[in-house]
């Protein structure tokens, strides 16, 4: 069975020979982290993804060639600055195998990992579509763009596959691998832990993980008409943009301080979610208006809430009977689990390992840090401000992701 | 003797105050019925204006939720159906008096255009459908459903799922002169008996078809239902078809296709309404929405009133065949896919 070479564009090729391809020493040098050849072909690659006509179809290729600006991969490779005597390289063949139905995960994944040095084997979706293509044509068009023994050196290194389900390419790649990296939550990590890595390689996974946002009674009270539409917006992109179904998208919204202030809040927050829904001609399909039905009902009849309101089809607000009742599967675009809470700390209990990002408006740094360090690894990777859900960055899941891609060698005399 | 007699303002008076009554008693049976009305705001001593302002359930809760008015002990049947593959099970909960009611009243449904004889009959489908009585498909439950309103059956597909032609033309030979009743889902009915009976020139003049299922895997055959029985009417004799629409989560009460065809009628215990599915209001005559079914049967769940994911449209009321709402079924609602972290085919990532 052979595989499609998406990019580079390439011939159909068998598993076998494309891992010795991929192993082989490239001609001009191995790779080195932060090796400025990779960086000049992704800076090349970026600027195809910043252009007008790709950013206003696709706006999260936007955000995706923002983060691989020559500014912002200088700063993430500061962040990785040597430590002492140890000295940094990459950890050699990665396997990517990303999730179907994001379409810019897998090129986060790629090119944090040729940042760092490492040959890389990408599993494209072959349900991948729209932007995906998009970036795969802009991969295909940067090669040209580049030096000829760039573009020589990425073709003998980088590659983006696509295969139908397949024991023997998924297995091979395994274990040719030096580091599996697997998107796609708990069904992918399980789907592809069956398939042996080598005995020093090991898996870095990105299984299911939920959210959640809080908000401050005291912060909402404070701001001032337009950072409360602002906190509106940004919640409807943070929510909305995914159909609320990415693992950043709040799945419910705690409100911290006075109970009734809350609810008058909250009502407010309501309102102009709404109003931000109508701005932006947001379409509730009937399909997806049953599905949240469903969901809510469910909750009730569950009784895991004491009240739901529907804000046409578009908002639908759970109060859940207790702050532990909160949802953490999707419900249906648009679907929110509500509650009061009095501090941060009362939600400290009801945390667990699978909570990812805390949105928040209206804190201070100190509330948040004291939130998180009260917290102590029980769950929650990053707390961002309203807006911001679904901006990825190099430190993900908990992990350095740069560091994960590279090894440390310590020398001592 | 009918049950399609009531007009559209008899039928308020008639059955608003029995699901109004039927909505109290799953409120006080279902304590998780219970517990959606008084979620949604809905007080326990709430008066209802309309059919239309009864509170509803989506159809898929009795996939997801056991929803039940009658304590364990009295359950006598448990009605499973998988719908579309991947979306689980509806479970439906019977107690003697709910079996017992729904079968009486989709007899009284059906003797309207059948009769009060049992006819010979046709099953268009094979005889394996029914045998294993363990674990039934719908498909299953439907023909053995159906079987009880004839006699002398003959199946016309064999064990392999080919038309067994001669047994076709040996039925009509003993039957074919006398009105004899033909039941099978839409798309068998078509492949099956349509395509066989044109081949061979059979002749069933005298058949009384009753079918259901849909029309999706007709569409790309270009067949809808005025196509359907025109070819059957000019290739083989059949005019009385009769489609039906129902559902397992209303088991019992079937929408039936007027005698001329091209909209379904609800029966007396019965009532439709389209609703906008923007705005949740009632649709007006010739405006699509999605399908509500109101029926006054279940009383051992709380399925009276259940917002269906199907799209219908009213085609008139009190101006047709048979008095009251009579509507068309246009599909079905598409599924509600959200693009997300978690690979919803995890299936394929090996």
């Amino acid at each position: 069975m052979s595989l499609t070479q998406r990019f580079p564009l390439g011939d159909p090729v068998v598993v076998g020979d494309l891992v010795d391809r991929l192993r082989a020493e490239p001609d001009g040098g191995r790779l080195k982290v932060g090796d400025p050849r990779i960086i000049e072909f992704l800076t090349k690659f970026a600027r195809k993804l910043l252009a007008p006509a790709v950013a206003r179809r696709y706006p999260e290729l936007a955000s995706l060639g923002f983060f691989l600006r020559k500014s912002e991969i200088r700063k993430a490779l500061t962040r990785l600055a040597d430590d002492g005597d140890a000295l940094r390289f990459p950890r050699g063949l990665v396997f990517h195998v990303p999730p179907a139905n994001v379409d810019t995960i897998f090129v986060y994944s790629w090119a944090l990992s040729a940042l760092a040095g490492n040959h890389n084997v990408v599993r494209v979706s072959s349900r991948s579509a729209g932007a995906a293509e998009e970036v795969l044509i802009a991969l295909n068009a940067a090669l040209s763009e580049v030096e000829p023994e760039t573009a020589a050196l990425i073709t003998q290194t980088q590659r983006m596959i696509t295969y139908d389900r397949s024991d023997e390419i998924s297995g091979a790649l395994s274990l040719a691998a030096d580091l599996r990296v697997i998107w796609g939550g708990d069904g992918s990590v399980r789907a592809l832990r069956q398939y042996p890595l080598a005995p020093h390689a090991r898996d870095l996974t990105f299984p299911d993980r939920s959210s959640f946002a809080v908000v401050s009674v005291a912060g909402w009270q404070a701001a001032s008409d337009a950072e409360r539409r602002g906190a509106a917006e940004g919640f409807y992109n943070d929510s909305y943009w995914f159909d609320q179904a990415a693992c950043s998208s709040p799945r419910a919204i705690f409100w911290v301080g006075d109970a009734d202030a809350a609810a008058s809040a909250g009502e407010e927050f309501r309102r102009l979610l709404s109003e931000v829904l109508a701005a932006k001609q947001h379409v509730t399909e009937p399909a997806m208006a049953v599905q949240k039905r469903v969901s809510a009902y469910g909750a009730a009849v569950d009784g895991l809430i004491s009240k739901m309101t529907f804000d046409g089809n578009a908002v639908a607000t759970l109060e859940l009977t207790e702050p532990a009742a909160l949802p953490r599967e999707w419900l249906g675009a648009g679907t929110f689990g509500s509650a009061s809470v009095r501090t941060l700390s009362d939600l400290v209990p009801i945390v667990v390992r699978k909570d990812q990002t805390v949105s928040q408006f209206g804190f201070g740094r100190e509330e948040l840090v004291e939130f998180a360090t009260e917290l102590a690894g029980r769950g929650v990777d990053r707390i961002v401000p309203f807006g911001s859900a679904l901006s990825f960055s190099a430190v993900w899941d908990g992990y350095d992701l740069l560091a994960e891609f590279s090894r440390l060698v310590s020398v001592q005399v | 003797m009918s049950v399609f007699t009531l007009s559209q303002a008899e039928r308020e008076a008639t059955l608003l105050p029995q699901l109004a009554e039927l909505t109290a008693h799953h409120r006080a049976n279902s304590a998780g019925y219970d517990r959606i009305l008084s979620s949604l705001g809905i007080a326990r001593d709430a008066e209802f204006g309309s059919i239309a302002e009864l509170p509803w359930l989506p159809v898929r809760m009795f996939k997801t939720h056991d929803l039940k008015s009658v304590p364990d002990d009295e359950v006598f049947k448990t009605l499973t159906s998988s719908g579309t593959t991947g979306s689980g099970a509806s479970r439906i909960y019977l107690d003697k008096e709910a079996a017992g009611a729904q079968t009486k009243q989709l007899g009284a449904t059906l003797q309207t255009v059948l009769g009060g004889e049992r006819l010979p009959m046709l099953m268009v489908d094979t005889v394996g459908i029914i045998k294993n009585r363990r674990s039934f498909s719908a498909r299953g439950a439907g023909v053995l459903g159906m079987a009880n309103f004839g006699r002398k059956h003959v199946y016309v597909l064999d064990e392999h799922d080919q038309p067994d032609v001669e047994a076709v033309k040996g039925f009509l030979e003993r039957h074919g002169d006398q009105p004899f009743l033909i039941f099978g889902f839409t798309f068998m009915v078509w492949l099956y008996l349509y395509e066989v009976a044109r081949d061979h020139g059979l002749d069933l003049s005298n058949g009384i078809l009753i079918h259901s299922g849909g029309w999706k895997k007709l569409i790309d055959r270009s067949v809808d239902n005025t196509e359907f029985r025109r070819r059957f009417k000019e290739d083989t004799g059949l005019h009385q078809i009769y489609n039906y629409y129902g559902m397992i989560e209303q088991i019992g009460t079937v929408f039936l296709e007027g005698p001329s065809g091209n909209s379904l009628y609800c029966p007396d215990f019965a009532d439709v309404v389209i609703r906008d599915p923007e705005t949740w209001a009632e649709q007006p005559v010739g405006k699509p929405g999605v399908i509500e079914v109101v029926s006054t049967l279940p009383r051992s769940y709380p399925g009276h009133v259940l917002l269906t994911e199907d799209l219908g449209v009213y085609n008139g009321i009190d101006d047709g065949d048979w008095p009251g709402k009579h509507f068309s079924v246009l599909g079905r609602l598409p599924k509600a896919e959200a693009r997300g972290c978690s690979d919803t085919f995890s299936g394929q990532a090996a």
